[in-house]
């Protein structure tokens, strides 16, 4: 017998090796090719194309329009644009608050629950994590109810004697309503980038979307909670007394051990949180559609909506390929900052 | 003293955010076993008055939600089941098996676990469409029967399984594929049932994609099916009794799944967080 | 080495392109000989439609030997549109008016109306609706119109007789005046275009020319229009249901919270479900320089890649029957889309005299391509109609259907 290094197959010829590692990858291999890859090509092909949903896009007599569906996003002064550029606004606003919200929310929470002082902290982790499996498109049901015109948050204000707003039509924007302004000041109104007035990009999320924002936060933060939680348990309790000893007091712990700690945990949280809200849809589709007046008009359904019920698959794409360049920059930009902190 | 207020605020602390947590179920519940007008006239209130089950007797018969909830099991069971098969086939020839080109297809796992899905609804319509597979139940599965962060997870498992378990049964002669359904798959107990119940919620909630792979009425699933029955519905107060009870419908099985293997989850959450 | 992996997975993506069936496409579809199989996708407006639309469909499958299945959709225009470009569309299906010009101009349609027997029955207004660059495509299912609904016990107690029922927008105004009262809006108006679009209409106003090919939306007219509507806004002498609580002006009507509103023929059955008790009577609409009202209507379309072509246009020939659509009137209230029906129509159901006069001068949705997100851009502008100027909201509308229509 021959000898063989531990652990190790024998390498009996390179060829039949190969072969095997191949075929056990062979079928994840095939199916993300085929899923993943092609569609890809293939989208990349029709968005340089005014195809409408006719026939093989594939096929000659498809209209090549080269990269008119991208710079029609940015450059020429109609709908397509003020749309994009709507959409692009209400993300970057439910973006800004979802995350750091649910951020701080989870860790919150898994603070609490890792209180060594609680009964019962098993009980509430589930009860915190369980949103985060049930299906989006059923909880977004319980949220159109609560929010409803004469839904349970409706009630439950009424207790307090305050009116709340119908939250599903009101396109008003939150950052308008706390000023209190109601028609624009006419620098803001009469000036603007990209076919938006500054008013409008100023406007903050609408009603509306705050709701969603609130149904989001309210789903995700379960999951990142558990993150917190197990890179808290990882934290080792001597550091704590050895700083307990040092006299550190319970914010300073907090301040100097725990959070140092928590970095990556943090950065991994925000990084999910990013790429996750940016992808924002079911939500969306199920309770919203865009309305009222376009404030809940995400790229993602925007995109989905300008290729199925306008028929204008090129454009549509284009919009999908925009938003997955955005995550990806920011993605990446977001690292990078993170490495300088650090270092 | 202070350590009895801080455990109070402690409580407090979770109490509440306990009740923001759960008594949106609650009102579900609640609200599917109501009558349309104590649903709208008392919202907030756990307790039906007076009870009645004529919403879900809607449900069944009013709705085609019974095909839906058919559909919804047919897809999800192949679909766990092919994702537990596939991705640990994967996952073992990344962690155990030397072959050419080994580093570089792993590369390719992760690079597509960072791709985003929302970018890919179209791109998947295309795709089906062009090899004629759009509107069947292959579109439905297919597509999503192999998932890169489950053959991550596998992977990972099978690198802590200590070297050398192979070598017995290779020297009996057992070929690479008994080896690993005999030897090692029997060992990743943890890791399939893992795997298994996120597979099984995935492709239980899955949503997106029913909307670009189908949509011939006879094959939606549960998400699908309740998206359409309630979607830009915009707070109208009609219906909540039908449609809250066909929502809870469709949250029962996982969370009864969830009540029994709650630390598989955990685990699951926690594992999928370490391919950041 | 490296490229080892990715190369493969190119090669199995080609290779997976080069076997794709959808490449191969006829260019005309094939005509299938013998009984026909037809697939029928209705928009139902409820369970009477689709039972009553189901037995139509048997009777005259038992009678010409063909089969058909009629599936009612949950959302057809995204339905249909994923079915076209999926390539396996149903035989036969409703066409939205508003829908109806995005899928003609892919050439999805097939244009099969005039085949139809006696096709100069259909009303005029709904022929216009579903003709496109001369061709008449599809048979009109049924249409509705709005018109003037009044409630009867709030009238009265406003010292209101049946003289005073407004015939022109000053004695709109007039009535409303008296109308108003603690607690009750005189007019619950739908804040869309599919409502306040018919005082464009009364004042001699359409969003586009009548061949869809030209944008009129800052005419003058359109202005008198939206200021004339913004005047009631303002005056409280109407309201967008919103303002009052409810979720469309029906509602509102229902509940006495309005004595006036503008809605189609749909009220009555609503009314019925929800308010039963309400009394009222439905009036064609007060002018402005001219009677204008607007419809809403549905078409038979048939897929220009239908194999089975010959056997649908028989289906909608024998559901567009007069006798057909009557019996479907009294199934679920839609009023026949051919004028032969008109006398027995009014004669089943006379309340409904206002809504079937309102055909012969009704303005059908917006008939070219590519509009729905302007459409949707103007209706979000008139939701904030108090709070801006109706210039600029036309002059935006003006703009946006002229990139659309690509002038």
């Amino acid at each position: 017998m021959r000898r063989r290094r531990a652990g190790l197959p024998a390498r009996r010829g390179h060829l039949r090796d190969d072969v095997t590692g191949w075929l056990f990858a062979a079928p994840v291999v095939v199916i993300l090719g085929v899923f993943l890859l092609l569609p890809i090509l293939m989208a990349m092909w029709v968005s340089l194309t005014s195809w409408n949903g006719q026939g093989s896009p594939f096929k000659g007599g498809v209209p090549f329009v080269g990269l008119d569906n991208y710079s029609r996003l940015f450059t020429r002064d109609d709908l397509a644009r003020q749309d994009f550029m709507t959409s692009i606004r209400n993300n970057v606003y439910y973006v800004a608050i979802v995350v750091p919200l649910q951020t701080v929310l989870a860790l919150g929470l898994a603070l609490v629950v890792n209180s060594r002082l609680l009964k019962g902290r098993s009980f509430f982790r589930s009860a915190f994590f369980f949103p985060s499996v049930t299906s989006s498109v059923a909880v977004s049901v319980v949220f159109l109810f609560i929010f409803g015109n004469s839904g349970a948050l409706a009630q439950l204000l009424g207790f307090f004697g305050v009116k709340g707003p119908e939250w599903f039509s009101d396109s008003r924007g939150v950052l308008h309503l706390l000023l209190g302004v109601d028609t624009p000041p006419a620098a803001l109104a009469d000036h603007g980038v990209f076919g938006l007035s500054w008013w409008e990009w100023l406007s903050g999320p609408s009603v509306a979307m705050c709701a969603i924002i609130a149904l989001v936060v309210w789903t995700t933060s379960g999951t990142f909670m558990l993150m917190f939680l197990a890179a808290l348990q990882d934290i080792p309790v001597t550091l704590e007394e050895a700083a307990m000893l040092d006299g550190a007091g319970r914010r300073q712990r907090f301040r100097y051990v725990t959070l140092p700690m928590l970095r990556p945990t943090m950065f991994l949280v925000l990084t999910l949180g990013l790429i996750g809200t940016w992808q924002v849809f079911d939500q969306i589709y199920v309770m919203s559609q865009g309305a009222p007046a376009k404030t809940t008009l995400t790229p993602a359904f925007l995109s989905y909506r300008t290729a199925f019920r306008d028929f204008d698959y090129g454009a549509g794409t284009a919009i999908s390929f925009v938003l997955f360049l955005i995550i990806v920059l920011l993605t990446l930009f977001q690292r990078r900052v993170m490495r300088e902190r650090r270092g | 003293m202070r350590r009895l207020a801080s455990t109070f605020t402690g409580y407090a602390i979770l109490v509440f955010f306990a009740l923001v947590f759960v008594y949106p179920f609650v009102i579900q519940v609640a609200t599917s076993f109501k009558t349309e007008p104590d649903a709208a006239a008392s919202p907030l209130s756990p307790i039906p008055h007076p009870l009645t089950t004529a919403a879900f007797e809607r449900v069944f018969t009013g709705t085609d939600l019974p095909l839906w909830l058919g559909n919804s099991l047919l897809v999800a069971v192949v679909l766990t089941a092919g994702r537990v098969f596939l991705d640990s086939l994967a996952g073992y020839a990344l962690s155990r098996l030397r072959f050419r080109g080994r580093s570089a297809l792993f590369g390719a796992v992760i690079a597509v676990m960072a791709v985003p899905g929302v970018v890919l609804f179209i791109p998947k319509f295309l795709v089906l469409n062009q090899l004629g597979m759009y509107d069947s139940y292959l579109a439905l599965i297919l597509p999503i029967i192999v998932d890169a962060a489950g053959v991550f997870i596998m992977k990972q498992f099978f690198d802590s399984i200590p070297a050398g378990v192979e070598e017995a049964a290779r020297i009996d002669g057992a070929g690479p594929f008994r080896v690993f359904w005999s030897v090692v798959l029997p060992m990743a107990r943890p890791a399939l049932i893992t795997l298994t119940i996120i597979s099984f919620q995935g492709a239980w909630n899955e949503f997106p994609h029913t909307l670009v792979a189908v949509q011939d009425p006879a094959l939606f699933t549960l998400p699908r099916g309740l998206a359409d029955l309630v979607s830009g519905s915009l707070g109208g107060g009609t219906q909540y009794p039908l449609k809250l009870g066909a929502a809870l419908l469709a949250t029962i099985p996982v969370a009864v799944i969830f009540v029994i293997f709650q630390r598989h989850f955990v685990r699951g959450a926690n594992e999928g967080s370490s391919k950041g | 080495m490296k490229l080892h992996p990715l190369a493969a997975l190119a090669a199995t993506a080609l290779a997976a392109t080069a076997c794709g069936s959808g490449f191969e496409e006829p260019e005309a579809a094939p005509q299938s000989s013998g009984p026909a199989s037809l697939r029928v996708l209705i928009a139902s407006s409820g369970d009477p439609e689709t039972a009553a639309v189901k037995d139509a469909a048997a009777a005259w499958a038992g009678s010409s030997g063909n089969q058909v299945t009629v599936t009612p959709a949950q959302d057809i225009h995204q339905q249909l549109g994923q079915a076209f470009a999926g390539g396996n569309p149903p035989d036969v299906f409703y066409v939205d008016a508003s829908r109806f010009a995005d899928y003609a101009s892919v050439g999805a349609l097939e244009p099969y109306a005039d085949k139809i027997s006696d096709p100069d029955d259909f009303y005029p207004s709904l022929r216009t609706t579903f003709t496109r660059d001369g061709k008449f495509y599809c048979a009109p299912k049924d249409f509705s119109t709005l018109a003037l609904i009044v409630n009867e016990g709030l009238w009265k107690k406003a010292g209101l007789g049946e003289a005073d029922v407004p015939k022109t927008w000053d004695e709109l105004t007039a009535v409303a005046g008296r109308l108003k009262a603690e607690g009750i809006t005189p007019l619950a108006l739908g804040d869309t275009r599919d409502r306040i679009g018919a005082f464009m209409v009364q004042a001699g106003g359409w969003i586009t020319s009548p061949d869809g090919k030209r944008a009129t939306g800052d005419s003058p007219e359109n202005l008198k229009a939206l200021e004339y509507v913004r005047s009631l806004l303002k005056d409280k002498l109407a309201a967008y249901p919103k303002q009052l609580s409810a979720s469309w002006p029906g509602e509102a009507f229902g509940k006495g919270k309005a004595a006036m509103t503008i809605e189609g023929n749909w009220i009555k059955g609503a009314l019925k479900a929800d308010y039963p008790d309400i009394r009222y009577k439905a009036y064609e609409l007060p002018q402005g320089a001219e009677q204008g009202t607007l419809s809403f209507t549905n078409c038979w379309g048939i897929a220009a890649k239908s194999p089975s072509k010959t056997a649908a246009v028989a289906f909608v020939e024998a559901m567009t029957k007069a006798e057909q659509q009557m019996t479907f009137a009294k199934e679920f209230g839609v009023m026949p889309s051919r004028q032969s029906a008109k006398d027995a129509y009014t004669k089943e159901f006379p309340a409904d005299t206002a809504f079937v006069n309102g055909a012969a001068y009704a303005q059908g949705p917006v008939n070219a391509p590519k509009m729905d997100s302007v459409l949707a851009d103007l209706d979000a502008g008139l939701q904030q109609l108090t709070a801006q100027d109706p210039k600029a909201l036309l002059a935006r509308l003006q703009k946006n259907t002229q990139s659309a229509l690509g002038e």
